[in-house]
């Protein structure tokens, strides 16, 4: 079984995104090894003259190094995706660089109706940068409009059509797992372009 | 032009903040830029609301207070950096000073993209309903590989850069006219709710127990508060006068003189002429009225915008033509806000003046005459306020 990383996207003490991903974690663990990761209490990203990353940082970074994929679950904030998401990936980017041809899927859910729509095009680009590097499936989204309304008491989505849905995305992630680990000759390229990828000399 | 600069990096060195710095020093004469960092502002969570700390209210008072903000982004992952996301979203959680604020973009960055990627991301925060700044369109100033781009002294090399810049600030200002003119009384909003022009409530200066539409308030709150009179000596700020003297002191001023309290309350004016031989109307009965009372209801809205205007520190002045004195007057209403050493709005000072003879005086004195037409590219698009600054002189 694949083992997979699903990272809450926010510091907020309640979030739907959060009971996104245990759900998903819950409804699939005859399909892969889950494990739910906060960021909320990673230190604010400021660029370390060492370039070393703060110890939670490695933690979460050495996780995702050996895990298979990689699952991120995102509100929208002001159209884009929250500071505290965007400061683990400048973390990722500057110091640890676990994300590099790493499967990745992303997911978000939202009070509204919108479903985080606006935020995960940003994360895509984000994702796309060539510090960051990250296999991000394509083609697939799943928003959860409405999200405070989508599960019941024990946690998991009301709407039969929405569990279809996500039904039917997470085997497409699995296969994309296997072929993108498939692809690995220009990994090593791409490692050391982005090793060698300075923020202050590009 | 009072701007504010917003470094959106919290890096110690940053070529974003020299840019800042370097709009201040370069546009100085034409707008007055205050660079802020946000270096220390903690990292936004919802469910840890630091609205109320100083630094995140540092930010929200100097933006309110500003006519427009600079915003100078680099370019982190093809994105803004998750500092200055922060930054905006304390900015839109609880309070939203950036609301209608017109906003220029500009950034920096060591590649060539010059943070392309990111000023378009940031277009679309500051788009977001929680921001809803009012960005300006266009006049993208992007400037790449910028570690190359400033000589020792910190200035811009290129002069082409410098030009390009400098066209971009002067549209910035005329965009911030434009915004500004949406916003003023004339547009559909009435504002007569944003301001209390009842005077219900109190400050404390404020003379408790006399109805302040009593004709005889005066003489009533001089009873109270035992107030001095006459040949009584006053010690004031740096000098010594008698209550007569700054009577007459204060009649003798080339202008009509109204003192409306912080409360909306009039309090005071030079009585000198009766109402039919003044500018500006008063009547001695008028003095104690909440200003709702010496305003009819239709100009509600637009006084509350003049004391918005002075109270948020916007403005310090606001100032109107009123031309009902025919062409031989040029009436003049100064509306200026009366502050104390720290800046806290105590009220307004409105004088009135026509300033027709002055301007004849100087033209005689300097041998200048007025060319009509010509209006000022930059100052000239709010036509109620610079009606009188859109004329360029020109030498005989």
């Amino acid at each position: 079984m694949k083992n997979l990383i699903a990272i809450v996207g926010t510091n907020s003490d309640n979030s739907t995104n959060r009971m996104l991903l245990h759900f998903i974690q819950k409804h699939f663990a005859d399909r892969a090894n889950i494990e739910v990761c906060e960021i909320k209490d990673l230190p604010g990203f400021n660029k370390p003259k060492d370039r070393t990353a703060p110890v939670q940082v490695q933690k979460l970074s050495d996780k995702i190094t050996q895990a298979d994929g990689v699952i991120i679950s995102t509100p929208e904030y002001n159209h884009s995706v929250p500071a505290v998401l965007k400061s683990t990936l400048e973390w990722f980017s500057y110091t640890t660089q676990p994300l590099i041809d790493k499967p990745v899927m992303i997911t978000g859910a939202s009070y509204g109706r919108l479903g985080s729509s606006r935020s995960q095009a940003h994360l895509r680009q984000i994702l796309d940068a060539p510090e960051l590097k990250a296999r991000i499936m394509p083609s697939s989204e799943f928003l959860l409009g409405l999200s405070l309304q989508a599960f019941d008491e024990n946690g998991d989505l009301k709407d039969q059509r929405k569990i279809d849905e996500l039904d039917a995305i997470f085997e497409d992630y699995l296969q994309f797992v296997d072929i993108t680990n498939q692809l690995v000759n220009s990994n090593k390229a791409h490692k050391q372009r982005a090793q060698k990828f300075s923020w202050e000399d590009n | 032009m009072k701007i504010v600069g917003i470094v959106g990096s919290n890096a110690d060195f940053s070529y974003n903040r020299l840019l800042l710095n370097f709009i201040a020093k370069k546009f100085k004469k034409l707008i007055d830029v205050e660079v802020l960092d946000i270096k220390d502002v903690p990292m936004f969570n919802q469910s840890n609301d630091q609205t109320d700390s100083d630094l995140i209210q540092h930010l929200n008072k100097k933006i309110l207070a500003a006519d427009g903000v600079i915003i100078a982004t680099p370019e982190y992952n093809h994105s803004i950096p998750s500092a200055l996301q922060s930054v905006l979203e304390w900015l839109s959680f609880r309070i939203h000073p950036l609301d209608g604020k017109p906003v220029m973009i500009v950034g920096a960055s060591y590649d060539v993209q010059g943070s392309s990627r990111s000023q378009l991301h940031l277009r679309q925060v500051l788009d977001a309903p929680g921001v809803n700044a009012v960005v300006m369109p266009g006049n993208e100033f992007l400037l790449g590989e910028v570690h190359k781009a400033f000589d020792e002294e910190r200035n811009l090399k290129d002069s082409e850069t410098t030009q390009f810049l400098e066209s971009c600030i002067k549209k910035f200002i005329r965009f911030i006219n434009v915004v500004n003119v949406m916003d003023s009384p004339d547009g559909m909003k009435d504002l007569s709710s944003t301001e209390d022009l009842y005077a219900t409530g109190s400050i404390d200066t404020t003379i408790e127990g006399i109805n302040m539409s009593d004709d005889d308030w005066v003489e009533q709150a001089a009873t109270k508060t035992n107030a001095v009179e006459g040949n009584t000596y006053v010690k004031l700020d740096r000098g010594i006068l008698t209550v007569d003297q700054i009577n007459q002191f204060l009649k003798s001023m080339p202008a009509e003189l109204t003192y409306a309290d912080s409360n909306n309350q009039f309090l005071y004016y030079n009585y000198k002429y009766e109402a039919e031989d003044m500018l500006a109307a008063r009547r001695p009965e008028q003095v104690g009225n909440p200003l709702a009372e010496c305003h009819p209801e239709k100009a509600f809205s637009g006084v509350a915008w003049v004391i918005q205007q002075l109270r948020s520190g916007k403005q310090d002045i606001v100032r109107t033509h009123v031309p009902t004195h025919g062409p031989d007057k040029f009436v003049v209403h100064s509306y200026q806000a009366v502050r104390d050493e720290d800046g806290n709005y105590l009220g307004i000072n409105e004088y009135v003046r026509d300033i027709k003879p002055t301007i004849d005086w100087y033209l005689e004195q300097t041998g200048q005459q007025l060319t009509g037409g010509g209006v000022d590219a930059v100052s000239g698009a709010t036509s109620k306020v610079d009606t009188v600054s859109g004329a360029t002189v020109k030498d005989k």
